[in-house]
């Protein structure tokens, strides 16, 4: 490797403080004025990094130090969370952010890795969710259980669709999922035992003897309890990048690029296409439904209406705006979708509107994305 | 031991109303270079498409070393030892150099989830391994793409693009090797020079059975051990170039009856 | 069996919305290969178009017949004309995205169409009353009560898809549409103004709608600003099951879908609101069966 391509770990340390401030001081701050021009000015510094490639510079030094950089992304996240320590709704929202994320990396494994669309995402979020409300009626069930379980119950919810998602292609197979969320809505809205409309609530997570409704305390420094959910959304959150980035960068990654670019090309040269969509497919579900389960538990509470089409969308909007087949593109993706709604009050009304005009405003000016996925580079000694 | 790589009887491919093959008798001896020749449209691009498992035939049988394989899947086929080319470059353009040639490899490669998931420095060392093969079989063809190896395939040049896709074909080692018209687009020099690497990639690569689809007349005769003559699906002459060049009855499938009726001398 | 009855006039009229909705998707889809999925949000702004246009004369003092056809008039002009623009500006310039980029995109123009109606439209959040202008009442066959205003949007409905399949099959603008739909590059290269006929068959399949809008909105009095979410994934799926491009299979599709319906509620009336989980169930088995749709032709790439 020349030394030109060589970088230094700092770079990449820097970002996860960085970003990690920004998220927390978003979080933090109630005055609406001074969201918009902390905005304004995150904005600036954000094109101006891409203009003065800083953000390569970025990407290379993460992509060298992985150990690094999650080093950094665990203190940065230790801080913002010791900064946030007596605000529960900002809490509350970074938990939000990351468990959205981690759905939309699930997202980003079906449609940017394998090139399967899901439009109904929500669905296989609500599948999770909606498996920890029901097994939060087995009280005796331990919470990690309940977690992994919601989660496999959404991977076998899933497979009842694989058989139409492999048969099917382009906008055929795009009315797969798109029923499916539908059809989920209508399921648990017209089952009583589900709640119907009304919903059902959930106890709070135990972990470990652990329960996540006492607070933490250091020595004399007092953190909110949500804190013990951010910090397993964290937990989750890395779990999704480390099996996203394990497929992409080993033999796997390719064998799915090269599914969702030219089928008939990989099947000439041996790639068995259906086994590498249902892995594709069936990774996204376990994701989705991990992280529904949490979202459930976390807020004590569903109902259909948190898991609509317009959900579905707003996940796929996630991810195409992050950069399709770009993982953590998912994040300030969904910090932005999240977030700006919750901070900038004014705009509640709005918020539907103004996110679809933001959509198609990118989707017609950078089809691409706006972070793109960079080029796969398996050089010898730079795998993590 | 039957000595032919690739044996066709009877093969016949039908689209809709239109006959591409007609019962089709073909042979390929192992080992040998065969030039495959007719007018377009004739079915050359047909028959690589229905030996490789990608169109289905309508009748008709195919035997690959010996092995019945008619209507087996394209992955069968592969496993079995085919690979091939395409008439149109059909290379994931979004992918480096390296990505695009290592999918030939596929069957020989570990793609076990928890070998590559987990098992890193397996994999690490199973990575290095195909990086200096994928080197060292790009470098046969242009010792400048082994800098290249992770560029984007859409960087290279139409020449490139093509030495990447018959590497791709080569690296998977296969038994049988079929070229759909690897010099379209290439000048003469280009087209030699092409030729030339090929055939100095077969010298290191032992024996591999070729079959090459070609408009370039000049490919076939430096290159080919025997050719196959196609028109409207069916075989109309085979031989050394030379017979065939000056067979009448290709003469007249290529520049139609009117100017076959007497016969030229040779070219 | 009067029941049975019932739903069957239930599920025409059903049908016969689904349908006209599933036209436009498979018009669309066959002139440019794209999903526009704005298409339900354009019908919804045509029903409030409508709306405006029948509240305008009635204060003029005009009775009730000039209101129906004014209705109709209006949501014609509005859904051709926004489906048209939206083409125009939007669909036609980024027709060579992928296929998910066009489908998000549509997605959020009908977001877009239909928050602003529920914004900026008076009392827009909540359903809205659609005058009962058609003869009320009706005949009665036995038990079975038939109301006069099915009959004639039935009627209407009917006619509509009959014209608009005559116009694709037997005059020269639907041979020029079905000759873009074929090959594009070819049309053009044959003399066909693509923009032209491009425009005319938006016009055409968002005016369809539009009747539809109104039609919907007669037979069960209101509308409401979500109406068009529904009916466009309904309408889509019914062209998918019907088969992308084949207008037969979209008015097959549509009443498929209906009749699905229909057969989920007459079976189990306990548990009517299934039937949208039943319908959606069977048409993903049917997309499962014949992957490219029933009616479809079977597409090959060449390699």
């Amino acid at each position: 490797m020349t030394s030109a391509q060589r970088a230094a770990p700092w770079p990449a340390i820097i970002a996860a403080f960085v970003f990690a401030g920004m998220l927390a001081a978003v979080a933090a701050i109630d005055n609406q004025r001074l969201v918009i021009a902390l905005l304004c000015v995150f904005a600036v510094v954000w094109m101006a990094a891409m203009r003065l490639g800083v953000l390569a510079r970025v990407e290379r030094s993460a992509g060298q130090y992985p150990h690094a950089l999650r080093g950094a992304i665990l203190l940065a996240a230790l801080a913002a969370v010791a900064l946030l320590h007596e605000d529960n709704f900002g809490l509350l929202m970074i938990a939000t952010v990351l468990l959205y994320a981690t759905c939309c990396i699930g997202l980003t494994i079906q449609l940017g890795y394998a090139g399967l669309s899901n439009f109904g995402a929500a669905g296989f979020v609500g599948t999770g969710a909606y498996a920890a409300a029901v097994f939060n009626w087995l009280p005796w069930l331990p919470d990690p259980l309940v977690l992994v379980g919601a989660g496999l119950i959404t991977v076998i919810v899933g497979s009842l669709l694989l058989l139409p998602v492999l048969r099917t292609r382009g906008h055929y197979a795009a009315l797969t999922t798109l029923a499916f969320g539908i059809m989920f809505g209508v399921f648990v809205d017209a089952t009583p035992v589900l709640g119907g409309p009304q919903g059902l609530k959930l106890a709070g997570i135990t972990l470990l003897g652990w329960d996540f409704s006492n607070d933490i305390r250091v020595a004399n420094f007092v953190i909110s309890f949500y804190a013990n959910y951010v910090l397993l959304a964290l937990a989750i959150f890395a779990l999704a990048i480390f099996i996203a980035s394990r497929l992409d960068r080993s033999w796997l990654g390719i064998w799915l690029d090269s599914v969702r670019l030219d089928e008939t090309a990989s099947a000439v040269f041996g790639v068995n296409i259906g086994w590498w969509k249902i892995l594709a497919f069936t990774a996204g579900n376990f994701l989705a439904g991990l992280a529904g389960a949490t979202y459930a538990q976390m807020m004590g509470f569903i109902a259909p209406n948190n898991f609509t089409l317009a959900d579905s969308l707003m996940l796929v909007s996630a991810v195409i705006l992050g950069g399709i087949g770009n993982r953590w593109g998912a994040l300030p993706a969904t910090a932005i979708l999240v977030l700006l709604p919750e901070k900038l009050q004014f705009i509640q009304e709005y918020r539907l509107l103004l996110f679809a005009i933001v959509v198609v405003v990118i989707l017609m000016a950078s089809p691409a994305g706006l972070v793109p996925r960079r080029i796969r580079r398996l050089e010898p000694g730079v795998v993590a | 031991m039957n000595n032919n790589v690739l044996d066709c009887r009877g093969l016949t491919v039908r689209f809709g109303g239109v006959l591409a093959l007609n019962a089709l008798d073909l042979e390929v001896g192992r080992g040998e270079i065969l030039g495959l020749i007719g007018p377009n449209g004739s079915g050359k691009t047909t028959l690589f498409n229905v030996v490789s498992g990608v169109y289905r035939s309508d009748g008709g049988s195919i035997q690959f070393d010996g092995e019945a394989v008619t209507r087996l899947s394209p992955q069968a086929l592969c496993r079995r030892g085919l690979a091939r080319t395409f008439q149109r470059s059909r290379l994931c353009l979004s992918l480096s150099v390296f990505d695009n040639v290592v999918l030939g490899a596929y069957r020989r490669i570990n793609s076990g989830v928890v070998h590559n998931m987990f098992r890193r420095r397996a994999f690490a060392d199973e990575l290095k391994l195909y990086v200096e093969k994928c080197g060292e079989l790009l470098a046969i063809f242009n010792p400048q793409l082994t800098t290249r190896l992770f560029d984007p395939a859409i960087s290279l040049g139409m020449i490139d693009r093509r030495r990447v896709e018959i590497c791709r074909a080569l690296i998977g080692q296969p038994k049988l090797l079929l070229l759909d018209e690897p010099s379209a687009g290439m000048t003469q020099d280009e087209t030699s020079q092409l030729m030339r690497e090929l055939i100095a990639v077969r010298r290191q690569l032992g024996s591999l059975t070729i079959v090459i689809i070609e408009h370039e007349m000049g490919v076939i005769e430096q290159v080919t051990d025997r050719c196959v003559v196609l028109n409207y699906g069916r075989k109309i002459c085979e031989g050394r170039f030379a017979e065939v060049a000056t067979d009448p009855v290709v003469r007249e499938a290529y520049l139609g009856r009117a100017y076959t009726k007497s016969p030229v001398g040779p070219a | 069996m009067d029941i049975v009855a019932q739903h069957l006039l239930n599920g025409l009229m059903q049908g016969t919305v689904y349908g006209l909705v599933a036209m436009g998707f498979t018009l669309f889809f066959g002139v440019m290969n794209i999903i526009k999925f704005s298409h339900g949000d354009v019908l919804t702004l045509g029903a409030f178009g409508a709306l405006v246009a029948a509240g305008l004369l009635e204060s003029a003092g005009l009775g009730a017949w000039p209101q129906i056809l004014a209705m109709f008039a209006a949501a014609v002009a509005v859904t051709a004309i926004s489906g048209t623009e939206i083409a125009r500006f939007f669909v036609l310039p980024l027709r060579h995205s992928p296929t998910l980029n066009i489908l998000l995109l549509t997605m959020m123009l009908g977001t877009i169409i239909r928050e602003c109606l529920r914004l900026f439209f008076p009392n827009g959040g909540n359903p809205q009353r659609f005058p009962a202008l058609l003869p009320p009442g009706g005949i009665s066959f036995g038990r079975v009560f038939v109301r006069y205003d099915g009959i004639i949007l039935l009627a209407v409905g009917i006619a509509l898809i009959a014209f608009v399949q005559w116009v694709i099959t037997r005059t020269r603008f639907g041979l020029a549409v079905r000759a873009v739909a074929e090959d594009e590059e070819t049309a053009r290269t044959m003399g066909m103004n693509f923009t032209r006929v491009v425009r005319l068959t938006f016009a055409l399949g968002s005016g369809t709608a539009g009747v539809a809008g109104v039609m919907y909105g007669l037979y069960y009095s209101e509308i409401n600003y979500a109406m068009g979410v529904l009916l466009a994934v309904i309408g889509f799926s019914a062209a998918i099951v019907g088969g992308l491009g084949n207008m037969w299979g979209a008015i097959i599709g549509g009443y498929l879908f209906a009749g699905l319906q229909t057969i989920a509620v007459a079976i189990a009336p306990a548990a009517s609101e299934y039937k949208t989980f039943f319908a959606f169930l069977v048409v993903i088995m049917v997309i499962t069966w014949r992957p490219t749709g029933l009616l479809a032709e079977r597409r090959s790439e060449r390699v």
